[in-house]
């Protein structure tokens, strides 16, 4: 990762400006493609507007994404608990992702009105779905043998499942967190187009209905920027609690 | 057997698999003593049903016909009452080498710090010194074995199951390992049922071989190694008692295969 960070940087730089020389050099109208140097000023001007809709977007998102993270873990460990549960449950799990989420959106507007809870459920059921499929992939591959010898030494399912399922599928469970938070963004989004009255999707309709582009595009890149900064934090997360990967990469 | 007690007594023990439509027959009327405080090896080529005899010892299976009694253990479930150590270290890639051997007594209800410190007092003695805190994918196979045999060996169990734990090291780790091995049982006796299909280990650490034969296997031949202890490996395996002992093992896993 360290000699990683340049490059990525130099090649985003790179295309910046490249879109800038192009919107000048070609005389192409701000109102369809504004130049990244009007987008920045434009997010310099209005930081307050941004942050506070901003700030409205990342709780709906974070709310959501802890509910999501919740019941797509405890579904994963209840389906490799119970054998049955999986089987019968596991057909439906995979029905919801069929159920276009925002079609649902609108219903969840209906039900609980222009507050949080229609957004943070878009997101929560965007989200549960990798978490819980990562989490039983990762609880049902543990090494059979390792069960065994703890079985030997008196282990109970509860012993078995705290000291050999559980942290032998972190990583596996990560990969579904980490697909989750790129989600959420969306989630959110989608729930306040369909219904609110502050956040940066609702802000983004605002400034689409008022032919503010160089808005919209500000609004889009602080919702990208939020996406990648909780990404990383995710890695992050997970280099806090799965330390012994990088203990691994060091002697290979 | 020198009057000593018996720790296990196998009778007429039988063990037959469903494998869907065929049936395995791994173990078939199976006759062993074990006595206790002893070295005893059971070897036997390959499929003959040595791991199932261990898994029975174990209590993770139970015998179809015949029964295993314990007296040095009382009577009831073995499950979690008897150490085993298998082929494969199973160390846990997330724990730390002291955390590592330390996770069998945990699972008896030891407390993790408490657990820890004990394991951590017999670092040295296992050759593992300066390593607690590193993590298994940092140890040589060596030392990874070490950790292992340190985690069954630290439940502190009156009979201990080690299954081909030399197996996958090279030559030279393991002679020296068997030594090793050998210095501790010598220090703590323990029973030890230590199962290989190397006959050299086998006749080099152990009082008794028992040889079994191929599926369904039984108990063929059983041969007292009246070589005295302490034993050194350099000197054991190149003597003449000891090799006319491998040639009467050897003379029979022909008969019997």
């Amino acid at each position: 990762m360290k000699s990683g960070v340049g490059p990525p940087l130099l090649l985003g730089a790179g295309l910046i400006a490249l879109w800038e020389i192009y919107v000048r050099a070609a005389g192409i109208d701000p109102l369809l493609l504004p130049p990244p140097s009007a987008v920045a000023q434009y997010i310099a001007q209005n930081a307050g507007l941004l942050a506070r809709n901003g700030a409205s977007t990342l709780a709906e998102l974070l709310v959501g994404f802890g509910c999501g993270l919740i019941i797509g873990l405890s579904l994963g460990i209840l389906m490799q608990i119970w054998r049955w549960f999986r089987e019968a449950a596991y057909p439906w799990l995979v029905a919801t992702q069929m159920v276009p989420i925002p079609a649902v959106a609108p219903i969840l507007v209906l039900w609980f009105g222009f507050t949080i809870v229609p957004k943070a459920a878009t997101v929560a059921l965007m989200c549960f779905f990798p978490i819980a499929v990562t989490t039983v992939d990762g609880l049902s591959s543990v090494n059979p043998e390792l069960i065994r010898l703890l079985r030997t030494f008196g282990a109970g399912p509860w012993a078995i499942m705290s000291k050999a399922a559980l942290p032998h599928a972190l990583p596996s469970i990560f990969s579904g967190v980490r697909v989750a938070m790129a989600l959420s963004v969306v989630g959110a989004v989608v729930g306040e187009w369909v219904g609110a009255t502050h956040g940066l999707g609702f802000l983004m309709l605002h400034f689409e209905n008022r032919g503010e582009t160089a808005g919209l595009f500000a609004t889009v890149t602080v919702l990208t920027v939020m996406g990648i900064i909780l990404f990383f934090l995710v890695g992050w997360v997970e280099g806090w609690v799965i330390p012994w990967r990088r203990h691994a990469k060091e002697n290979p | 057997m020198n009057g000593a007690a018996t720790a296990m007594r196998v009778r007429g023990v039988s063990r037959t698999y469903r494998d869907g439509a065929r049936s395995v027959t791994a173990l078939e009327g199976t006759d062993l003593d074990i006595p206790e405080g002893k070295f005893v090896s059971i070897v036997g080529p390959s499929a003959c049903g040595k791991s199932t005899l261990l898994n029975l010892f174990c209590g993770l299976d139970q015998p179809d016909t015949g029964t295993i009694e314990t007296p040095a253990l009382g009577a009831g479930d073995l499950l979690g009452r008897v150490g085993y150590m298998p082929q494969q270290d199973l160390l846990m890639p997330w724990r730390t080498v002291a955390d590592n051997a330390a996770v069998g007594l945990e699972c008896l209800g030891c407390q993790r710090e408490e657990a820890r410190t004990r394991a951590s007092e017999h670092m040295t003695r296992f050759g593992l010194n300066g390593f607690e805190r590193s993590y298994p994918s940092q140890l040589s196979g060596g030392m990874r074995q070490r950790v292992a045999m340190l985690r069954t060996f630290l439940c502190d169990r009156k009979i201990n199951l080690l299954d081909e734990p030399f197996g996958k090291l090279d030559a030279i780790t393991r002679a020296s390992m068997q030594t090793w091995l050998l210095d501790y049982w010598q220090e703590n006796r323990c029973t030890i049922v230590f199962v290989t299909h190397d006959i050299d280990e086998a006749l080099f650490l152990s009082d008794v071989v028992h040889l079994m034969s191929p599926r369904p296997g039984r108990i063929v031949l059983s041969l007292q190694v009246d070589v005295p202890r302490p034993r050194k490996y350099g000197e054991v395996v190149t003597s003449a008692h000891f090799n006319e002992l491998k040639s009467r093992l050897l003379a029979s896993l022909g008969k019997a295969s």
